[in-house]
């Protein structure tokens, strides 16, 4: 029988995280139980760190937005001012903002020890204007967040060609997050991964966690399709399919459910965009090996992961829109993926009441890939019995309670 | 007419197998939509070089009455199949819709019953040498062919398996080209002897020759028991190395030969065309033969309730059997629908799984030509190129098998192969039977192709209204 101090449950970019910070930093005996499941959101993701974008509802966040914005256009212009942009608390701009810091060290250090390149871009992310409304729209998204002013460019019509001349020239400027980033995502998952499987972390994949076995309530490993795993701690890191692994650790459930988001890719392109870019359509983003990212949908469909024509076309026709030279090129591929949702769109970490041996580490959202690197580091700082670098009390899962 | 009929039916692919199943369908009075991207129905065998001759030498009588009689069914059934050539079907739409392309449109169907019949592509085998221009599949070669680029005096050899390697020799020759060598992988022991049979039936275009007997008398050597070591050249082919293979497709390096030549043509063997399945979710299961194969139950249905496979796609049959498996397709459809009673259901339906029986002969002469033997896998260096599209190389593909990848998933995300243009068509049967022969058998995994299964150009898109 095989006895290990934690087991991982999802080797999703949050698992792998875990893995990743905590064979790093300790020297206890881990095991990364996966199977991919069909629409798991990590590799469906487009890889931004958009720490301010998202958390002012651009990014991912943008078909909300445009609902929002539709609605200002429609509504007279006193009720519009009144309207605030998709703003997130504090305690997720404070998260959000504290992870992103830790890339430009990651990146490094796993280049340098373990040979891994996730392709960290320092990008910046670009809000685009086309008229008024937009205008109106990005005063009072800055106007929301005067301690983060340091962080924003204004860009007039001429800056904009200036630095990104393949924007359709309507565009009447733009505001740049400047510290929002990009990587490849696939690669930060590989590179987490790769990383933990040096550190000595066993990789179990292709593995399904079947059952999670308990002792009163105290859970002691996992039951997958070739044996049994023991274990101190199991983490929870399923992505969308969280609430199974929680509810047989602990008899409840737990409000994670899977958000579907579609993406179009293009073929490779030249280089024809310097930063990431979000319009109040879609978001644009050219990818390390030159394909540009088109994102993404917002759907509540269950665990279905197909596309449809209505999505494709609607991100197709927001993206050549802003940058008409895509009308040279192809659809290479599109895909779905399923977000980790929550009603309060912030993640659900730490321990449970009342359950021993169990970790939260999911629902994650639409920022997962941005924010694995300060979950790796807090779930490695409960298992130290550390000071956690920020509060957990707003992610724990008693919240919902 | 009053009718039966419940679902709505689509059909892709309109060879053999997909017609069939249309006509039959139309029997039982049942309107189906079919639809392919080729210009015309009828499948692989009109492709090539073949398919302006109004006769098909290539087959043989049963077929070619098997063909005609495919033809006719058709005509009588027409006003109840909506046939819609030059449609590309790139994936699914939805939970229960195919996303279609037309020249210049992307628009998409709904179904509520889905036939497969989208055949089977070659097998593309790499090794040493095989990206230097001049080197190609033997679709390729026949395509130059048909298209008059094999000029006079050009200078060739073949490599691969089975009955096309000695047919394209001929057509070769026909046009002028200085045909160097056939090498057939197999041994003359080995082969079948229905194929031995069709390489020794006398053709009229061959001027009443056989095949075999029309190189022998231009002094074509034909070797058996032979295959591809390596091409070489500097920008293009120049020389191909080639060796006596063992029973295991290994090749004696004692024995190699060097021969000039300006083009290669390779062909061993085909792989089912089961992209499409795959994408629709459809289980597969992995074959030495032709790959992943959909699994299916006695009357062909796949997986999911409401898709059906057959023809190729389900593994190299032959054009008699992809027509009678069509008609159990269909069967199966009606019947379903009450569209004909329990007692003639049964009755139809073992008749078509006998004559299915009789047909599988031929299928065991070709299977045996898509047997891949192991030693191909051994004809890589380790700085050859594996995945074209993304350059990856053999060495790449050893470190993450050495790493512990035991599933294609993993070989991809850690090397990119099969991300390309090609969506792993090319090389993910090498990469599929690397981790065969490494012994990870079960857990080789599926890997789903990339959605859409081809390009779709920006523009197609501009105009579509269905935005909001
Ligand atoms: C279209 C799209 C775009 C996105 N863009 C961005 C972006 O730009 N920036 C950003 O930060 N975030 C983005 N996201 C969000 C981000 O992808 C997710 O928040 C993140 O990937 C969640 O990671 P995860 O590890 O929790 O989940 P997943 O990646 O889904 O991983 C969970 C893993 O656990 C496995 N699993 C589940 N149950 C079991 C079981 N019982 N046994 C074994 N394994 C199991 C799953 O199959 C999966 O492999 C995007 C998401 C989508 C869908
Ligand atoms: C040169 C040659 C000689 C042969 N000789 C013989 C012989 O002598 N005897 C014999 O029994 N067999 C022979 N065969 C094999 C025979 O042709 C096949 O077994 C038969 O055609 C299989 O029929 P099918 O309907 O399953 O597939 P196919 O004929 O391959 O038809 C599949 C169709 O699906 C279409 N399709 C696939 N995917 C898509 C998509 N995504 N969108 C739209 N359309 C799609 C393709 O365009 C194609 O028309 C020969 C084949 C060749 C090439």
């Amino acid at each position: 029988m095989k006895q290990y101090d934690v087991i991982i449950a999802g080797g999703g970019v949050i698992g792998a995280a875990c893995a990743y910070f905590l064979s790093r930093d300790t020297n206890l005996k881990i095991a990364l139980v996966d199977l991919k499941k069909p629409g798991n959101a990590s590799r469906a993701s487009a890889g931004g760190l958009w720490a301010i974008g998202e958390s002012v509802g651009l990014g991912c966040g943008v078909i909300f937005f445009k609902t929002l914005s539709k609605l200002q256009s429609e509504g007279d212009t006193e009720a519009a001012e009144t309207l605030r942009p998709h703003q997130l608390p504090e305690c997720f701009f404070e998260l959000a903002l504290k992870s992103n810091e830790l890339y430009p060290a990651l990146h490094e250090e796993m280049l340098a020890r373990h040979d891994v390149d996730f392709k960290f871009e320092r990008t910046g992310l670009k809000f685009i204007m086309y008229n008024r409304d937009d205008e109106i729209y990005a005063d009072s998204i800055v106007s929301g967040i005067p301690n983060l002013s340091s962080q924003i460019r204004w860009l007039d019509q001429q800056q904009l060609r200036e630095e990104e001349p393949y924007i359709t020239p309507d565009a009447i400027g733009a505001i740049d997050f400047i510290c929002d980033h990009q990587v490849n995502p696939y690669r930060l998952v590989d590179a987490y991964t790769e990383g933990a499987r040096q550190n000595g972390v066993e990789l179990f994949l292709n593995t399904e966690v079947l059952d999670v076995l308990r002792e009163g309530n105290k859970v002691i490993g996992v039951r997958t399709q070739d044996q049994s795993l023991h274990c101190e701690t199991l983490i929870n890191a399923a992505g969308a399919w969280a609430d199974d692994i929680y509810h047989q650790a602990t008899g409840k459930h737990m409000p994670v459910y899977p958000v579907k988001g579609q993406i179009v890719l293009s073929e490779r392109m030249p280089k024809v965009l310097n930063g990431c870019i979000s319009t109040s359509d879609c978001y644009i983003a050219q990818k390390d090996n030159g394909e540009i990212l088109i994102g993404s949908s917002t759907e509540e469909k269950g665990f279905d992961t197909t596309n449809s024509l209505d999505k494709i076309t609607e991100l197709s026709q927001g993206a050549m829109k802003c940058l008409p030279i895509l009308k040279e090129s192809s659809i290479k591929r599109c895909w779905a993926g399923l977000r980790p949702g929550t009603p309060d769109e912030l993640p659900i970490l730490g321990p449970v009441d009342g359950v021993e041996g169990y970790i939260n580490a999911c629902g994650h959202f639409r920022t997962g890939i941005l924010m694995s690197a300060i979950t790796g580091t807090l779930i490695t700082e409960l298992m130290t019995g550390k000071p956690t670098s920020v509060d957990l009390a707003p992610f724990r899962v008693e919240r919902f309670e | 007419m009053p009718s039966c009929q419940k679902e709505k039916i689509v059909i892709v692919g309109a060879g053999p197998a997909g017609v069939s199943c249309a006509a039959e369908l139309a029997k039982y009075g049942i309107t189906s939509t079919l639809v392919d991207e080729a210009p015309k129905i009828g499948g692989v065998i009109y492709r090539g070089p073949l398919r302006q001759a109004s006769k098909l030498p290539h087959l043989d009588e049963n077929l070619k009455r098997a063909m005609a009689a495919l033809k006719v069914r058709y005509e009588h059934h027409k006003q109840d199949i909506t046939l819609q050539l030059q449609t590309k079907v790139l994936g699914p739409e939805g939970e229960s819709g195919l996303l279609l392309q037309t020249e210049n449109q992307l628009t998409q169907i709904d179904y509520t019953k889905l036939v497969l019949a989208t055949g089977c592509h070659e097998r593309s085998v790499p090794f040493e040498g095989w990206q230097l221009p001049g080197v190609m599949l033997m679709g390729g070669m026949q395509l130059q062919l048909k298209s008059g680029l094999v000029r006079p005096g050009k200078k060739v050899a073949l490599v691969g398996t089975g009955p096309l390697l000695p047919l394209v020799a001929c057509q070769l020759h026909k046009s002028g080209a200085q045909v160097v060598g056939v090498y057939e992988a197999s041994r003359f022991s080995e082969l079948a002897k229905e194929t031995v049979a069709l390489l020794n039936k006398p053709k009229l275009t061959l001027s009443g020759l056989s095949m075999l007997a029309y190189l022998k008398k231009h002094n074509i050597p034909f070797k058996y028991g032979y295959g591809i070591v390596k091409a070489e050249g500097q920008e293009k082919l120049s020389s191909v190395t080639v060796a006596p293979y063992d029973e295991h497709w290994h090749a004696d390096l004692s024995k190699a030969q060097h021969l000039a030549v300006d083009s290669l043509g390779v062909g061993y063997g085909f792989v089912a065309r089961t992209q499409l399945a795959m994408l629709l979710g459809v289980s597969h299961q992995y074959t030495t033969t032709n790959g992943y194969v959909p699994l299916l139950d006695d009357n062909l249905r796949s997986s999911l309730n409401s898709i059906f496979v057959c023809g190729d796609t389900n593994g190299l049959l032959g054009a008699e059997a992809a027509i009678i498996e069509g008609k159990m397709a269909a069967t199966m459809l009606a019947y379903e629908q009450a569209c004909l009673s329990e007692s003639t259901f049964h009755t139809r339906m073992r008749k078509l799984k006998t004559k299915r029986k009789q047909t599988q002969k031929f299928r065991a002469g070709f299977d045996r030509f898509s047997a891949l033997r192991e030693g191909l896998l051994a004809l890589t260096q380790a700085d050859t190129v594996v995945c074209r599209c993304e350059q990856v190389k053999r060495q790449q593909l050893d470190l993450a098998l050495q790493q512990g990848a035991k599933d294609l998933s993993s070989v991809k995300m850690r090397t990119r192969i099969g991300m390309g243009d090609c969506q792993g068509k090319m090389c993910s049967s090498y990469a599929l039977d690397r981790l065969h022969a490494a012994g990870h058998l079960g857990t080789l995994g599926v890997i789903r192709p990339r959605f859409p299964l081809d390009p779709i150009p920006f523009t197609l898109l501009e105009k579509n209204h269905e935005a909001v």
